[in-house]
């Protein structure tokens, strides 16, 4: 359709107004992230937009490095806790995704587990917080708390819904001409979901993961009630950045978020395609 | 293959036998995996659902909590009926709570929805740029919710960047302390949640407006509508559906807010930005009463089934449709 002049100047000025309040907070962040102490303590200098001397010195910090300008030392790392963040996010992926492909396939070729659909997306509709306490409990009696596969197993089940939704509308998508002739070859139907179906479902199984990936390296709450000391999170972690010395480590808090928001940021725009579809379990296609 | 149309299936191998003897067997072969590849899933969905919510009814009924020297198994030593119940009624901050949690949604999904569709809007047709404009714009909703509470609450300290913007405005020096006052840290959380998720309404309502036929909108065109009634009467109506689903994940989700809020504020000053998953997670790590905190979880739960059945039938029909 053709537009007239004044309202391309109009959605053009109106979209690089929306641009710069999405981004600011975010190159905020950036920014904060390589100044040195002066320019982020409480008692420093004038606030400046950008770094005057840029510096990794808040990186150096957050490893455990001892860093010139900063007075206090960390009793421990970031390291574990990225660490932390890293493996109950990729093992509570593969839980998810592995359980919800097979059930989805299930669901879709053979009609089994009518009950899912509805169960699966209740699951996704109460909140955390409202049955944290017998997890809590249970997880007690298991011995997880505290680990990274006890974080695990209850991201690979609050994920489940995503991955199963997801899986499923690309199942129910996909068509099933070639499946039908490997069955009349002879081969098995577990070898035809196996050796023909899967490898062919690759890309959408590799979106799938993306997605069910960054909403486990999201979570905040639970890791923040399951995990105490030695297992926690990058977001619990950042927590613990300040002392009474020198208040609120701003940059190094900043340096830290960095770090977790940039993977999924990129994850993000790599499935861009698919994220409604995930997003509203698989009502909307883009 | 269906579950009707597998039993259509083993009914036909019944009534002519020998004939119809191949297809029984593999129709069994399938079910049999079907029902092996479900079961994890299923498994997982038990663990999770069933056994916890018998024991949280079960706590939830006794005055347990993790100091009272007794194993949960044990708790009905402690029973106290309803009493739990009872006093959720008359519980202020319960209701406080909820409250704030009622302004927050009714505050931030309206203006995510607005500020969504409008942008949306203006993505409707292709234009030099898009395509970038558009991963940017999605970025927010990827930042990690906890990330962004942080980045927040340093955007709104009292010498942090968002009053600098201000006193450009201003023509002086501003120092609004955002998140020690109760109004401002409210709307704080707010603009936060906001600024994160107007992004996946313009994701969602933009999907939904290309889905709008061009052909339509011509006829329209051609009719002499112009383009706010365009709007209301073709663009609307062919969106109600996904309208409705962004409306009912933001709400649903808005309802649980917790991550971005508890780290700015920490439900703070007071109880000013206390939301319910807020005062759920202070009952349950500071005042430890586990019993009273497996009620109030209970009556959440059994509201939000209600809304659920509600939402799943709306979005069968947008599959459908």
């Amino acid at each position: 359709m053709k537009r007239s002049l004044p309202f391309e100047i109009f959605r053009y000025a109106a979209i690089f107004l929306a641009l710069a309040v999405a981004l600011v907070p975010i190159l905020w962040m950036l920014s904060m992230a390589f100044k040195p102490i002066p320019e982020w303590s409480a008692t420093g200098e004038a606030l400046t937009w950008w770094p005057q001397n840029p510096t990794l010195d808040n990186f150096r910090f957050v490893f455990g490095e001892s860093t010139s300008n900063l007075i206090v030392a960390l009793d421990r790392t970031a390291l574990k806790p990225i660490l932390s963040s890293l493996l109950s996010a990729i093992f509570g992926t593969a839980i998810a995704m592995s359980a919800g492909t097979a059930a989805a396939y299930g669901l879709s070729r053979f009609g089994s587990g009518q009950n899912l659909p509805l169960a699966l997306i209740q699951l996704r509709l109460f909140p955390p917080m409202a049955v944290m306490i017998p997890v809590m409990i249970m997880w007690a009696f298991l011995g997880l708390i505290d680990t990274w596969w006890g974080l695990a197993l209850i991201y690979g089940i609050v994920t489940l819904p995503f991955a199963f939704w997801l899986m499923k509308t690309f199942f129910d998508d996909m068509p099933r001409e070639i499946e039908e002739a490997a069955l009349v070859e002879g081969c098995s139907r577990l070898r035809v979901f196996t050796r023909i179906t899967l490898p062919m479902m690759r890309a959408p199984l590799a979106s799938a993961a993306l997605f069910v990936f960054i909403l486990n390296w999201s979570d905040y709450l639970i890791a923040l009630l399951l995990t105490t000391r030695e297992w926690v999170t990058i977001p619990v972690y950042m927590a613990s950045l300040s002392s009474s010395m020198t208040g609120q480590l701003y940059g190094a808090k900043a340096a830290l978020g960095l770090i977790a928001a940039v993977p999924p940021v990129i994850m993000g725009i790599a499935i861009q395609r698919h994220l409604v579809r995930g997003l509203t379990f698989g009502a909307l296609k883009q | 293959m269906s579950a009707a149309a597998a039993k259509l299936a083993r009914q036909d191998g019944m009534t002519i036998a020998g004939a119809k003897r191949e297809p029984t067997q593999a129709e069994t072969e399938a079910s049999r995996l079907g029902l092996r590849l479900t079961l994890p899933a299923q498994i997982l969905v038990l663990f999770i659902a069933l056994f916890p919510l018998l024991m949280q009814l079960y706590i939830s009924l006794t005055d347990w909590s993790p100091l009272s020297g007794v194993g949960w198994w044990r708790a009905g030593e402690l029973w106290n009926s309803f009493a739990n119940y009872t006093d959720l009624v008359s519980d202020k901050r319960f209701w406080g709570a909820i409250w704030r949690t009622a302004i927050v949604m009714a505050v931030c999904v309206p203006a995510e929805f607005l500020l969504g569709l409008a942008l949306a809007t203006l993505f409707a047709d292709n234009f030099p740029g898009k395509r970038v404009f558009y991963s940017i714009l999605l970025m927010p909703m990827m930042v990690v919710p906890a990330v962004a509470g942080y980045m927040f609450f340093m955007l709104f300290q009292s010498g942090g960047p968002v009053n600098d913007i201000l006193s450009v405005f201003v023509g002086g020096p501003v120092t609004i302390a955002w998140l020690s006052d109760p109004t401002l840290a409210l709307a704080a959380v707010m603009i936060a949640d906001i600024w994160q998720w107007t992004p996946l309404m313009f994701l969602i309502l933009l999907a939904g407006l290309v889905g709008v036929p061009e052909d339509q909108m011509k006829a329209a065109t051609l009719l002499g509508a112009n383009s706010w009634q365009r709007f209301t009467t073709i663009v609307l109506p062919k969106m109600k559906t996904i309208i409705i689903i962004a409306l009912a994940i933001r709400v649903i989700e808005n309802f649980k807010i917790f991550d971005t809020l508890y780290i700015m504020t920490g439900g703070g000053p007071g109880v000013a930005t206390e939301t319910i998953s807020v005062y759920i997670y202070k009952v349950t790590t500071q005042d430890l009463i586990w019993g009273y905190v497996a009620a109030i979880a209970l009556a959440i739960l059994i509201v939000l089934s209600i809304a659920a059945v509600f939402a799943m039938k709306r979005m069968a029909a947008a599959r459908e449709a």
